[in-house]
């Protein structure tokens, strides 16, 4: 398996007002799956995004991505795990605002061990015109395909996609998503998405849900469809 | 009102700004404070001692004494008090005793310790010799063979900055002191001894006149009145150097540190835009969210201002006592004037809240929309700087965080160029007083002594060059030196400020201090007169000798004799690159190659904790300057480090795009700096020529500008040591959340 977690626990605040925001999570994924992860809010699911890439620690449980054991790592581990192995796209894409389109993308390029070519990248997600503008410069679909441009890279093994598309119209989303295809068809990248959209599900090829930090399902998508063919 | 709430817990997560902030108001207010408190405290004891022991207008001697008969009624026909001083010197070999009778109407004593000498075996000795040496009532103190006890100590007001002599640039308490006998006791030792002439002029005395009747009956040979006398001018002079330097380091440093404080206040608010266009959007009153800023904005300025109040208090006696160093062992009252101490408060409080105010008030000014996205204030044209250039991110995101925030990058050189500016101004004080150690003797000439003699002779000297020095005075009453050398003196320094050998014996030439305390230049004319006649005597000054430490009016021995009414073969010094042998009373006063040397290295001893004290000072405001600068730099870009850290960028990555961009600033910063500093000092040596009658070289040596530049680099890097844990801190969870809003 590309991913393994097992018992993961995670609790913020203490006392009564102590939340569980994992409580015992076991799930797996295969490398080259897109896998979207449907829950409510306050469910886990970011939570559970963030332990994978390696941004927060686990109080319990044990997390394998790759063969490599996450939970546990040092500061310093989980920063070179992320940036070997991860990228992240988020829901209001977190460009840095101070950089240009190309530099966003370059910093990340800067840093990794076996960048792709930015070029390609840029092409890929018909961004290439837009290089020398700043974040608050494009629509928000614009930017969200540039914080996939930057997420990709860096060739990493996992795509974590937080709420890709919840600040997007339908036909950004769809956008959106076709580059996401693409990029998982062209390049063999293990996508996890987690969304409270029910129709991206479609994409999937596993598709599991959380609820109270626990997995309530977790099944193979045997319908599934193109981004082109889900209703959004 | 619920908003208010935030006070306690907005000053929890700003609190690394507030002590700075605080720290820095603190630590600038207290250097004006403490140098205030240590002017006006000397002033005010000075004035109180002087008037309570009747200071003396004017010291003089007479080649006839002035019968005791006559002293009624010259007071009478004058308006003067006038009072004869007896005295004698005394050479112990390992120190030198001035003894006095003591005096009834003019410059009385004050006892400091002990008791006054009940018998003709007791003395008292000046305070500050026997502090120095550990001698207290009760030791035995040897004059003249015979062993005395001393009885106690005293300060005289005419002697509080103890000068041995009064060309002396620096006070000798180490082996000179004043000594007082009993009438009888005196007579015993010394005789009549020698006689001084004090006198106090009455509100509508005629002192010329009165200088004229005493050189007609009884021929003055000496007038020094109190204004050209160190031993006394020295109290105020030094004095008001402290209060002068005190406004002085008011007006540049309290000032930059308020000004970059509201920078920073500045920013803060612009960092909570969101909020505070969200709190408009729900119809909050822009009175309102002003009054709300402001009063975060007051805490520096109230913080700081109690704080420096309460150190000043601390202080103000053991810093005062530094600037007691030079003084004979004074106590004067170093207390804080509230209104200081309350304008220290209110003034950078009111300044804070004005600012913070404002930056509401221009806020609230800007479409609530553009509040809400956090777009007010992002330069959009610094940001396209080195946009479309290949080069790396790091490189271009360091460039436009220094351009594209102007006011950022001043406060990081103003914080580096303050704490450059005192590191090397205390450096530059202590290079410029060793300058005069090590340059002084260079510029009086080569010979190894000087020998005042206490008498006019005739003739040469055997072993020496013959030097007629005699005491004259400018219309104000300003002292120099009219000295005459003979035609083939070469001990004497005769190079002219333009690399030329001077010719005395076809003219008259100033030192370059006398050039500067006079005013005068090569081809103008002098007028001066007279100490003894007030006769006057106008010589054309045909060029300037370099000598920044005496003040003198050159020329060939007949010629300074021709005007003194002398016979043209007299002098009364001698030169010689080897020790002669005088007898005791002959000499009046000896100057080696090495007394300037010895004075200035006592003046650097007595000195040397107030320097330090300074340098100390500006590594303090270096550091806090920077690390209040710093740290709002990384809140501002909080989000973007995150992010950074979330793409995966190691710490020392970040540090090097967020941080690194201000190494930039450190070289003009500390080249800026070091140069002010040096400005500064000029200044301060230029006020020094009016003050101690030296020109003290401003200098500051390259191992000086190189400690100026490693210890500024220092506290600079030491800001940012404590700042990259912040760095590495940063809530990359956080930092996605705030993404969302």
């Amino acid at each position: 398996m590309f991913i393994e977690i097992k018992g993961a626990k995670k609790q913020y605040g203490t006392g009564e007002a102590a939340v569980y925001a994992l409580d015992g999570v076991d799930f797996s994924l295969e490398r080259g799956k897109i896998c979207v992860i449907l829950g409510p809010s306050g469910s886990g699911k970011s939570t559970l995004l963030n332990m994978i890439g390696g941004l927060d620690s686990l109080d319990a449980g044990e997390i394998v991505v790759d063969g490599q054991r996450i939970s546990g790592l040092s500061q310093k581990a989980r920063t070179a795990y992320r940036r070997r192995s991860i990228g992240f796209v988020f829901q209001f894409y977190n460009l840095i605002p101070d950089l240009t389109v190309e530099e966003n993308v370059q910093v990340v390029a800067e840093i990794a061990e076996a960048p792709l070519d930015m070029d390609e990248i840029l092409a890929a997600l018909d961004i290439e015109k837009y290089r020398y503008r700043f974040p608050r410069e494009l629509s928000g679909g614009q930017q969200q395909r540039v914080a996939i441009a930057r997420a990709m890279v860096k060739n990493p093994r996992l795509l974590l996609c937080d709420e890709l598309t919840g600040a997007l119209d339908t036909r950004s989303s769809r956008s959106v998503l076709r580059f996401i295809e693409k990029i998982n068809r062209q390049y063999g990248t293990t996508t996890l998405i987690i969304t409270h959209n029910e129709a991206i599900a479609g994409l999937a090829d596993t598709v599991v849900r959380i609820r109270d930090g626990r997995i309530a399902s977790a099944e193979e998508n045997g319908e599934k469809r193109s981004a082109d063919e889900i209703e959004l | 009102m619920k908003l208010n709430k935030r006070y306690a817990r907005s000053i929890g997560a700003n609190l690394p700004f507030y002590v700075s902030a605080s720290v820095l108001t603190m630590v600038t207010l207290l250097m004006f404070y403490l140098f205030y408190i240590a002017g006006t405290g000397i002033n005010a004891y000075g004035d109180a001692f002087f008037e309570e022991y009747r200071l003396e207008d004017a010291t003089f001697s007479t080649y006839a004494e002035i019968p005791d008969e006559d002293v009624p009624a010259l007071e009478r026909e004058f308006g003067v008090t006038l009072e004869k001083e007896r005295f004698a010197g005394v050479d112990e070999g390992a120190y030198r005793v001035r003894v006095f009778v003591p005096n009834r109407k003019i410059d009385r004593y004050e006892i400091q310790t002990g008791r006054e000498p009940a018998s003709d075996d007791e003395i008292l000795i000046s305070a500050g010799y026997a502090e120095e040496n550990g001698v207290s009532p009760g030791d035995p103190v040897v004059i003249k063979g015979k062993t005395y006890t001393v009885a106690g100590t005293f300060l005289r007001p005419d002697y509080l900055y103890m000068v041995e002599n009064v060309t002396d640039d620096y006070k000798n308490v180490t082996t000179f002191f004043l000594a007082y006998m009993t009438p009888a006791e005196f007579e015993a030792q010394f005789g009549g001894g020698s006689v001084n002439n004090k006198v106090v002029y009455g509100e509508n005395a005629d002192e010329l006149a009165f200088r004229r009747r005493v050189n007609d009956r009884y021929f003055l040979s000496g007038y020094l009145p109190a204004e050209s006398n160190m031993r006394i001018t020295f109290v105020h002079e030094q004095a008001d150097m402290f209060v002068m330097s005190s406004w002085f380091i008011l007006v540049i440093f309290p000032f930059l540190t308020v000004a970059l404080v509201c920078i920073l206040l500045g920013r803060r608010i612009r960092a909570e835009q969101k909020l505070i266009g969200t709190l408009s959007a729900m119809g909050c009153e822009r009175s309102r969210l002003m009054l709300h800023y402001s009063l975060f904005a007051v805490i520096p300025g109230v913080v700081g201002g109690l704080l420096t109040a309460a150190a000043a208090l601390i202080l103000a006696r053991p810093f005062g006592s530094i600037g007691l160093a030079d003084y004979e062992p004074m106590r004067p009252d170093f207390t804080l004037p509230v209104w200081i101490a309350a304008a220290g408060v209110v003034v950078p409080t009111l300044i804070y809240f004005a600012a913070a105010m404002l930056r509401v008030r221009s806020l609230l000014k800007v479409e609530t929309v553009r509040l809400l996205s956090g777009q007010v204030g992002s330069d959009a044209k610094s940001r396209r700087i080195l946009s479309r250039k290949k080069t790396s991110v790091r490189r271009k995101f360091a460039v436009r965080q220094l351009v594209g925030s102007p006011g950022r990058s001043m406060v990081v050189f103003l914080g580096i160029f303050l704490g450059a500016m005192i590191v090397a101004f205390a450096f530059s004080f202590i290079d410029s007083v060793k300058a005069v150690g090590d340059q002084a003797h260079g510029e009086f000439g080569t010979f190894r002594y000087e020998y005042v003699l206490n008498e006019l002779k005739s003739g040469r000297p055997s072993g020496g060059e013959a030097v007629l020095a005699l005491p004259y005075e400018d219309g104000d009453g300003s002292r120099f030196t009219l000295m005459g050398l003979d035609a083939d003196a070469k001990l004497w320094n005769l190079t002219t400020v333009e690399g030329e050998r001077a010719d005395p014996e076809h003219g008259f030439y100033v030192s370059t201090l006398c050039a500067a305390m006079f005013g005068v230049h090569r081809g103008d004319e002098f007028t001066f007169r007279s100490i003894a006649t007030l006769e006057e005597h106008t010589v054309r000054i045909d060029g300037v000798i370099r000598n920044g430490y005496q003040s003198y009016v050159l020329t060939s021995r007949e010629k300074a004799a021709e005007i003194a009414g002398l016979d043209p073969d007299r002098y009364n010094a001698v030169l010689s690159d080897r020790a002669l042998d005088y007898a005791g009373d002959e000499v009046a006063e000896i100057v080696s190659d090495t007394t300037y040397q010895t004075q200035m290295e006592n003046m650097m001893r007595a000195m040397g904790g107030l320097i330090y004290a300074f340098m100390i000072i500006g590594v303090i405001v270096c550091i806090a300057s920077l690390y209040a600068t710093i740290n709002t730099m990384i809140t501002e870009n909080g989000h973007s480090i995150s992010m950074l850290k979330v793409l995966g960028l190691e710490n020392r990555r970040i540090d090097s795009m967020i941080l690194s961009a201000n190494h930039l600033l450190l070289i003009p910063g500390i080249a800026l700096g070091t140069a002010a500093a040096y400005g500064v000092m000029a200044w301060y040596c230029a006020e020094f020529v009016e003050i101690e009658r030296i020109m003290i070289p401003a200098t500051l040596s390259p191992k000086s500008i190189l400690f100026t530049a490693l210890i500024t680099a220092g506290g600079y890097a030491a800001s940012l040591l404590l700042l990259r844990r912040k760095v590495g801190r940063a809530d990359m969870i956080e930092a996605l959340k705030d993404g969302r809003e």
